[in-house]
């Protein structure tokens, strides 16, 4: 440190205040045992600190008790999360909280388990098969209920046995929305079976949909057995 | 207090043995030691042991080797002896023993005169009135940092001020009794002049 920058750093306060970290200490204190003039600017300094520090007691126990005043430069000084924090922000906050958590488990979740844990009523729509250039099938459902597609799994001539069968349902985009699979009943394999595909009422949109039905071999080998083309018409 | 620097014939007065001169390195050298000291050193009497040594040790190697290839870094080099000393303290106690194997005796500090009782007196005054010419608010805000030893940023935010304005708060006061001081010491040396 040379005796520009001392001056200019204030060295000497900040010396004086301890705010020097270590090795601008070291510095500053190589400085001034090299440099008279800043030697006795610190010298000055801690002499009147000194002498202060003997008279202040005095000094302000005379005088009226000084509150320093809150000043708008505290307020500033608060971060801008800790405004949330604020009684008038909270509070309403809180409030809203508690009225959605009870909504919830005052009437939403009560009204899915029942709906989960009740029979419902849902009439079948039943599905043909889709025939080339064949007009589609229309399926009209709502919401609330969804649609119960009851699919007929034959055996296929000449095709063996089936471990399993697996459903595709493609949506009106035209993306796969779902995929199941089901074990082959394995004592009727000669009777076929019947399988309801139930899609929920979240599900449905307008449009145009699809279901393939394959065969899944023991050892993994798929056929496609069937594909239903159906339109979806929404009465809600 | 006075601006001294340092040359080859200071040193060489100093090397001789010279009292006066002895004097004044001591009362030059003893304050700003006591300020290094003090931020490292909790006890005054370590301070004091290696103040002591340290002064032992400079005039040791002064007469030694007839004095300091570059007189005007006299200071450097009590500051680096110190530092050696210093390092040594904390290692192991140090007995304060003088290094000087003639047994000579050290260089005392050297009790108050008149003229600085006066000078103390002085100070006194122009302490005081430099605090009561301060905003209340100012001397509260010296009262906590320098004799209640708060947190500088807890008082600093409590008085709604930054770090800036404490320093320039202290710049401004010592300035002042500087310039004080300066003032009667020119008036003084004028004085002694025509004498």
């Amino acid at each position: 440190m040379n005796h520009s920058e001392a001056v200019h750093q204030m060295a000497a306060e900040r010396y004086l205040l301890d705010e020097l970290t270590p090795d601008e200490r070291e510095a500053f204190e190589c400085h001034i045992f090299e440099c008279p003039e800043c030697a006795l600017d610190l010298r000055f300094g801690a002499a009147f600190v000194e002498e202060a520090k003997a008279q202040l007691p005095e000094l302000t126990r005379g005088l009226p008790a000084f509150v320093p005043p809150r000043s708008s430069s505290l307020e500033t000084k608060r971060k801008w999360w800790q405004n949330l924090l604020q009684p008038a922000f909270a509070a309403p906050a809180f409030a809203t909280l508690l009225l959605v958590l009870g909504y919830q488990n005052l009437v939403t979740y009560p009204a899915l388990r029942a709906a989960a844990n009740q029979p419902r009523l849902l009439a079948w729509a039943p599905l043909h098969e889709a025939t080339r250039g064949g007009a589609h099938e229309v399926i009209t459902a709502d919401r609330r209920h969804g649609v119960a597609l009851p699919v007929d799994l034959s055996p296929q001539p000449g095709m063996g046995v089936y471990a399993s069968y697996s459903f595709d349902l493609y949506d009106p985009q035209g993306k796969l929305a779902w995929t199941g699979l089901t074990a082959a009943n394995a004592g009727e394999a000669s009777e076929g079976q019947r399988i309801s595909l139930v899609i929920p009422g979240a599900m449905l949109r307008n449009g145009t949909y699809a279901i393939v039905v394959a065969g899944v071999a023991a050892h993994g080998e798929r056929n496609e057995i069937d594909r239903y083309v159906f339109d979806l018409r929404l009465t809600d | 207090m006075q601006l001294h620097s340092f040359d080859a014939g200071y040193v060489d007065s100093l090397c001789a043995g010279d009292r006066q001169t002895q004097e004044h390195f001591v009362g030059y050298f003893t304050e700003l030691l006591q300020l290094k000291l003090r931020s490292r050193l909790q006890s005054p009497h370590a301070i004091e042991d290696v103040r002591q040594e340290t002064f032992a040790r400079v005039f040791s190697v002064l007469q030694k080797n007839g004095g300091l290839r570059q007189p005007e870094s006299l200071g450097a080099f009590v500051n680096m002896v110190c530092n050696h000393v210093l390092s040594e303290h904390y290692r192991s106690a140090i007995g304060g023993e003088s290094l000087d194997a003639e047994g000579r005796p050290e260089v005392p500090d050297k009790g108050a005169d008149a003229l600085e009782i006066v000078t103390a007196r002085q100070s006194k005054d122009k302490v005081r009135e430099i605090l009561l010419n301060l905003e209340p608010r100012d001397r509260s805000l010296l009262k906590a940092v320098f004799l209640d030893e708060r947190d500088r940023d807890e008082v600093c935010l409590e008085f709604g001020v930054d770090r800036d304005y404490l320093r320039v708060l202290l710049h401004r006061a010592k300035q002042e009794f500087k310039a004080e001081f300066l003032k009667r010491a020119g008036k003084q040396a004028a004085s002694n002049a025509n004498d």
